[in-house]
């Protein structure tokens, strides 16, 4: 049995909708090796940048609300990004668990 | 996702229905599959893969595809007798996790709904109880009022109906004594021995939320290790 956790977040996102706000789902769908969170999880974000929810331990959340702003911007309704391990003395966005993620963003339209 | 799905998968959830969402990763278009609903035309040749991510309970990628299937589960009933201090906290934590507490208690002034606010109390003694409530090998009990004329035969039930996880709060010596009883009443050792008691994992605290938590803990860690 998997999910004994409901984090309610499409919940949340439908209240953002009612909200006159604009939101981009952003949701693990593959994982290799060592990742912090398991594929179904998710993240909502706004035109503004505000986010709830997690696809990693807070290494990608970063890159994530930037690249869902980028898609409300140019209108996209979805976009896959992949996330490898960080190389630790650049200031880049990676994982520091050596991990891959892919992650799906999909406006709610 | 369209609004439309969205608002359908929160409904859904609402009715504890069982499905999965199936999203094309490349046109972003989705649909929601059930048991027995007929597929969209593009859906169905990857029908058998979907059934099997559904059977499962897993969430992926359709391998060499680019088909995402996500599954929703039933959340998991757990059956708390005793509408007391603790149950309060147990209420509490159990918001962020995949359970739906029912709440049974006899003594109206503790079921109340000033206590328990959008909860579903049953005001009722455990054997009247459980006929208001579908119970299975998918079920957990917790007892908490180490009163032996209301938890009795709840744990009764529970050990018939062989729910997957049952515990009973009480001292070890009250847990003696109610081990006894049960064994007056029929039930053999092996399953009086499935009876978590005292209840919930060894954290060291004896405040009410600190005995919620450790039995919330106890319950996530018990359905997990569940087939």
């Amino acid at each position: 049995m998997k999910n004994s956790f409901d984090e309610k977040i499409l919940e949340e996102a439908h209240d953002w909708v009612k909200a006159n706000q604009k939101v981009v789902l952003a949701t693990v769908i593959q994982t290799w090796g060592s990742s912090p969170r398991q594929v179904g999880s998710r993240m909502i974000v706004n035109e503004k940048g505000d986010f709830s929810g997690s696809v990693s331990g807070g290494c990608v959340e970063s890159a994530v609300v930037r690249e869902c702003i980028g898609l409300i911007k140019d209108n996209k309704p979805c976009k896959k990004i992949e996330f490898k391990v960080s190389n630790e003395s650049a200031w880049e966005v990676g994982l520091a668990c050596g991990g891959e993620i892919a992650v799906y963003l999909e406006q709610v339209n | 996702m369209k609004l439309q799905t969205l608002k359908s998968i929160i409904e859904k959830k609402k009715n504890k229905s069982e499905f999965a969402i199936i999203t094309n990763l490349t046109t972003g278009e989705s649909e929601i599959f059930e048991k027995n609903k007929q597929l969209s035309k593009e859906m169905e040749t990857y029908s058998s893969q979907i059934e099997e991510f559904f059977k499962s309970k897993k969430n992926g990628v359709i391998e060499n595809t680019e088909i995402f299937v996500e599954t929703y589960v039933l959340p998991i009933k757990v059956i708390v007798v005793g509408a007391v201090h603790i149950a309060q906290y147990l209420v509490d934590f159990a918001k962020s996790l995949n359970f739906e507490i029912s709440i049974i208690d006899p003594r109206g002034y503790f079921a109340s709904e000033q206590r328990f606010p959008d909860m579903k109390i049953i005001n009722k003694w455990p054997d009247e109880a459980f006929k208001e409530i579908e119970t299975n090998e998918n079920t957990a009990l917790v007892a908490l009022t180490h009163d032996p004329k209301i938890d009795d035969p709840a744990l009764q039930h529970a050990l018939k109906k062989k729910f997957y996880y049952i515990g009973a709060l009480g001292s070890k010596k009250t847990h003696e004594n109610r081990c006894q009883r049960l064994k007056e009443a029929g039930f053999s050792d092996e399953q009086i021995n499935l009876i978590h008691g005292p209840i919930g994992i060894k954290l060291g605290g004896r405040s009410a939320p600190e005995i919620a938590l450790s039995i919330i803990a106890q319950l996530v860690s018990k359905t997990y290790n569940k087939k």
